[in-house]
């Protein structure tokens, strides 16, 4: 069935997958939905199909944007594709249109300034549980009343969701989320300022996925205030590990 | 006492922390060889720890570097790597598997096969435009085919492979070299006219080992 997913003893809920980090308002019109995020992995969807219809400098993301919507076949998609995503989203918004004509593309643009706050990034909690709960919580609100601050982070991660989830294990607990994460859980995702904000004295890796525009953020960022630069293309190689391995490793160290 | 080791993907450099003795032996010869520490590509389940390659390239460095602003390089069998310091901290670091890929090993390959003295042979007036080993090899038999000597091509090949490490790492006007290339006179001379390389020799990250095994104790 296409758009919809079964339910045990209930009706099939109506497919909504999202792009990016569309306007609260516009999602709200869908919380009776079953949402999806198709920047993120699901379950069972194989890149094969996308990858045949992208050029081979399409990122990661782009890729399984595409291999979600291909396989998921929602019946909505709520495209955030202003500043707050990146061009290659939005030229990827008329290949779907083209290509999966069934499937209702809602353009939206998010240029919310208004601040939510950013308690999950600034946490105590491992790294990897910041990304999910911050992700999750586009689609139901999470508790933050029970998180700790971690005021001293031992270091801090720049960047978007890693394409390969693994990356996030190498990182200490208390480790903190800067850039588009941070703008993500504060629902301002076109706030640069916001983006380009980072701690001094935090050893930072700047993470982009390789082919994206925000490499050159990324770079940049990392010369500007003695972090590192790590690009990664999908899965994260043993190259990208011991880079980040080794920076962490050497500025506890003071080095 | 402990047995250090960085195990290439072709040669085991060795130090014995008790007697000081260092050794290098092929690693394919040393199946059942283990380390108490150990770092490099072929390391798996041969110690009872096992360092990240750059760390161990930092740390040895700092050993001998006496200085904060430096760049070092490795040019192993597989791989090339380095880690660069501004003001005493890492402010950039790379490690290559795919371009740069197999150059040690390839130059390695091609002089044994050809059997020639690097000494003798003069600093490429070309620069083959290579960004792995195995790339670099093709250009390097069609050159001997379309009439270059063999030493002129040899030493085209050479400098193309250190022109792209230089490239690799950021082309600075002075930095350290660690490995194997270290011995080869060839290589040193190849990079561009002004540039300064630093030999520190092939025990780099046995003595980055040597700092991670102080510490534990």
């Amino acid at each position: 069935m296409i758009g919809n997913r079964e339910h045990k003893g209930g009706k099939a809920k109506k497919l909504v997958g999202f792009i990016g980090c569309p306007p609260q308002a516009v999602m709200a019109r869908f919380r009776d939905a079953e949402l999806v995020d198709l920047d993120n992995r699901q379950p069972g969807v194989s890149p094969t199909e996308a990858k045949d219809m992208l050029p081979v400098n399409a990122c990661a993301i782009i890729q399984r944007i595409l291999a979600n919507t291909l396989a998921l076949k929602p019946e909505v998609i709520i495209f955030d594709d202003g500043y707050s995503k990146c061009d290659n989203a939005r030229f990827l918004g008329n290949l779907i249109e083209d290509r999966v004509p069934d499937v209702r593309l809602i353009r939206t643009q998010n240029d919310s300034k208004n601040s939510a706050g950013t308690p999950i990034c600034d946490s105590h909690l491992l790294l990897a549980e910041k990304v999910s709960l911050i992700l999750d919580d586009i689609i139901s609100p999470v508790d933050k009343s029970i998180l700790r601050p971690c005021p001293d982070p031992p270091a801090a991660f720049w960047g978007v969701p890693g394409a390969d989830e693994a990356v996030y294990e190498l990182f200490p607990p208390g480790t903190q989320l800067l850039g588009w994460l941070r703008c993500f859980e504060n629902r301002t995702p076109a706030d640069l300022e916001l983006e380009c904000y980072v701690p001094p004295g935090v050893p930072t890796i700047f993470f982009a996925q390789t082919f994206c525009s925000k490499n050159i953020l990324a770079k940049h960022l990392a010369r500007k205030y003695n972090g590192l630069y790590v690009d990664s293309d999908g899965v994260l190689t043993r190259s990208e590990r011991a880079q980040i391995e080794a920076f962490l490793h050497f500025r506890k160290r003071g080095h | 006492m402990a047995v250090l080791a960085d195990f290439g993907t072709s040669w085991t450099k060795i130090l014995d922390t008790e007697s000081g003795e260092r050794r290098i032996e092929k690693t394919k010869d040393l199946a059942s060889f283990k380390a108490d520490l150990a770092t490099g590509h072929n390391t798996n389940n041969r110690a009872r720890r096992t360092v990240n390659e750059l760390i161990a390239l930092g740390n040895g460095s700092m050993q001998q570097v006496d200085n904060k602003e430096y760049t070092v390089l490795d040019v192993g069998s597989r791989d090339v790597k380095y880690v660069k310091f501004v003001r005493g901290k890492v402010a950039e670091m790379n490690w290559s598997a795919k371009c740069g890929a197999l150059t040690g090993f390839t130059l390695e390959l091609i002089l044994n096969y050809f059997s020639v003295d690097l000494a003798r042979i003069k600093p490429g007036k070309g620069t083959m435009g290579i960004t792995c080993g195995v790339l670099g090899m093709e250009q390097l038999f069609e050159a001997i085919a379309s009439g270059q000597s063999i030493e002129a091509a040899l030493a085209d090949f050479t400098r193309g492979l250190a022109t792209n490490a230089y490239q690799f790492i950021g082309r600075p006007r002075r930095f350290y070299l660690s490995g194997g290339m270290c011995e080869n006179p060839l290589f040193l001379k190849s990079f561009p006219p002004g540039v300064e390389v630093l030999p520190l020799g092939r025990f780099v990250l046995v003595e980055g080992l040597r700092c991670e095994y102080e510490l534990e104790r």
